[in-house]
């Protein structure tokens, strides 16, 4: 599967919890919408049958049963992201700064060394909020950075003169400034501990169950009559 | 029509779709042939609930559901005794009170919930609002007078419109005929040649005709134009006075990108950022692709807003 469309789905996924509740929606449910649908929209398109096919850990019941979940869910999703399905990923705003490099940066011998700790980045990236905080382009060139620093690499003066930066010393201390952050969030953020997830799990499980319980029994008082 | 039979004789509600059913009061139907003849027998029961009924109770169905029609009888008896209006209250909030009552009160009857509370509910509001009932009934027949009245007058206006409208006819007819017999008449007696009499007939026939054409479009002589503007008033002709109006300049449209310039479509050969992009195979440039496309796509996503925040 490519990589934007991972990263679209993940997009969604975020977008989508941040005017909903966890308690309303399963992330179970919601993640695989997010993925289902971010494969259409990204012109990576499965089937549905197929799509299900790979959950492995399901009976073929439970694997149509999920089908017509995500089904169900699918407008949902696409109405809570107010419609705007296309996600802008920092990946290709990366590649096109590689190429920048290449062209316009010959100091920097092999930029494509550094490709694969600026896909860690990425990755790592994807994981926080910050998809949500910066623009794509910004994040893709921390990630250069970063992985050229951690190379010990230096590349200020990329900065300062192929961006054509070298009057514009406030837009380059704000530019440094985001970049720092975007720095710090992803350095901060480790996987929470499996003890944790499985303590939230068994809650919303409990929650969920709940809840259906309640709509049930609120349909049954509504029809009354149903008998006659 | 109907895809119900009737409970009793079945069959001839489908063989004959003119037969009419009729509901009682507790929301059963019945064909008319079925009414008859269970009164016929003295038995005055329901055949699927057993209730007593009399025959006056029965009344024609003018919906599918037999239900809604006993809701509507219902509805019309409460509505009897519960009949204030929306001027008797003095505000909003207590007239939808009021009105929330009376459906609880349809409601129940309608369902035989709770009936014996229902009514008496119902006979003490009556006893309390007695005089309030009165004054309101003698209003709603007044209003319905006149209701009855206006229609009385519409449609007198329109009877005599369409005797207008005949006698008219009847009279271009006369004129018609009277005109063919003159020329018999003519042709008969006098000594003019009968080309010349034939002549002078169509003349006068044609006169005739006009004459009728101008009556049917006879104008009602009114004093004002389609637009509005009155007749007898007078237009200036004094030439509107020209505003002179700037120019339109197209201007090209500028998009800020909040980042450093990305090169032009057109000079990425030639600064040599090509040769880092995967060369394009031949199947991909028959669809019209060239790789300046994919590296200036991804030019400007890294260019554009490189410097926002």
């Amino acid at each position: 599967m490519p990589k934007s469309v991972v990263g679209t789905a993940v997009m969604y996924f975020r977008r989508f919890y941040l005017n909903n509740s966890v308690m309303e929606f399963h992330p179970r449910i919601i993640m695989l919408t997010c993925a289902y649908l971010s494969c259409k929209v990204d012109e990576f398109n499965v089937s549905s049958s197929q799509f299900v096919a790979n959950l492995v850990h399901e009976s073929p019941a439970g694997q149509e049963l999920v089908a017509e979940q995500i089904l169900e869910y699918e407008l949902l999703l696409i109405q809570q992201l107010n419609f705007h399905l296309v996600v802008h990923n920092p990946y290709r705003p990366m590649e096109g700064l590689l190429i920048d490099l290449k062209t316009r940066y010959p100091t920097l011998e092999n930029p494509e060394s550094l490709r694969k700790n600026v896909d860690d980045f990425l990755t790592q990236a994807s994981l926080t909020d910050i998809g949500l905080l910066f623009t794509p382009s910004q994040i893709a060139l921390t990630a250069i950075l970063n992985s050229a620093s951690r190379a010990g690499l230096n590349m200020e003066s990329y900065i300062t003169e192929c961006l054509g930066l070298k009057q514009d010393k406030e837009t380059l201390s704000k530019l440094y400034d985001s970049m720092r952050r975007m720095k710090i969030i992803t350095k901060k953020y480790e996987l929470p501990k499996p003890e944790v997830v499985n303590a939230c799990k068994q809650k919303l499980e409990r929650i969920h169950a709940e809840g259906l319980r309640l709509v049930l029994s609120r349909k049954r008082l509504i029809f009354p009559d149903d008998s006659r | 029509m109907d895809d119900q039979g009737c409970p009793r004789c079945k069959t001839t509600k489908y063989r004959n779709p003119s037969l009419k059913l009729m509901v009682n009061v507790c929301g059963h139907t019945l064909c008319e042939n079925c009414v008859e003849m269970l009164f016929v027998r003295g038995s005055g029961n329901c055949v699927q609930c057993d209730t007593p009924l009399r025959k006056s109770n029965f009344r024609v169905q003018l919906f599918e559901d037999p239900a809604v029609d006993k809701e509507v009888e219902i509805r019309k008896k409460v509505l009897k005794i519960y009949n204030k209006r929306d001027f008797d209250f003095p505000n909003l909030r207590e007239y939808n009170d009021y009105l929330e009552q009376i459906e609880d009160i349809v409601f129940n009857l309608t369902h035989n919930i709770d009936v014996e509370n229902t009514k008496l509910r119902m006979e003490q509001y009556q006893k309390e609002n007695r005089d309030v009932i009165q004054r309101n009934k003698a209003k709603l027949t007044r209003e319905q007078e006149e209701l009855e009245e206006l229609l009385l007058l519409e449609q007198q206006g329109n009877e005599q419109r369409r005797l207008d409208v005949l006698q008219e006819e009847q009279r271009q007819l006369q004129a018609k005929r009277k005109n063919k017999q003159a020329l018999l008449d003519e042709l008969e007696q006098s000594q003019i040649p009968a080309t010349i009499l034939l002549a002078k007939h169509k003349a006068r026939s044609a006169q005739l005709e006009t004459e009728i054409e101008q009556q049917k479009q006879s104008v009602k002589p009114t004093s004002l134009f389609s637009t509005g503007i009155q007749q007898s008033q007078t237009v200036s002709l004094v030439p509107i006075p020209r505003i002179e109006e700037v120019l339109y300049q197209y201007t090209l449209l500028k998009v800020d990108t909040y980042g450093p310039p990305a090169p032009d479509l057109g000079q990425l050969g030639r600064l040599g950022y090509l040769n880092h992009v995967r060369a394009a195979l031949p199947q991909d440039t028959a669809g019209g692709y060239t790789t300046a496309m994919a590296c200036h796509r991804a030019m400007q996503d890294a260019f554009s807003g490189l410097f926002s925040l």
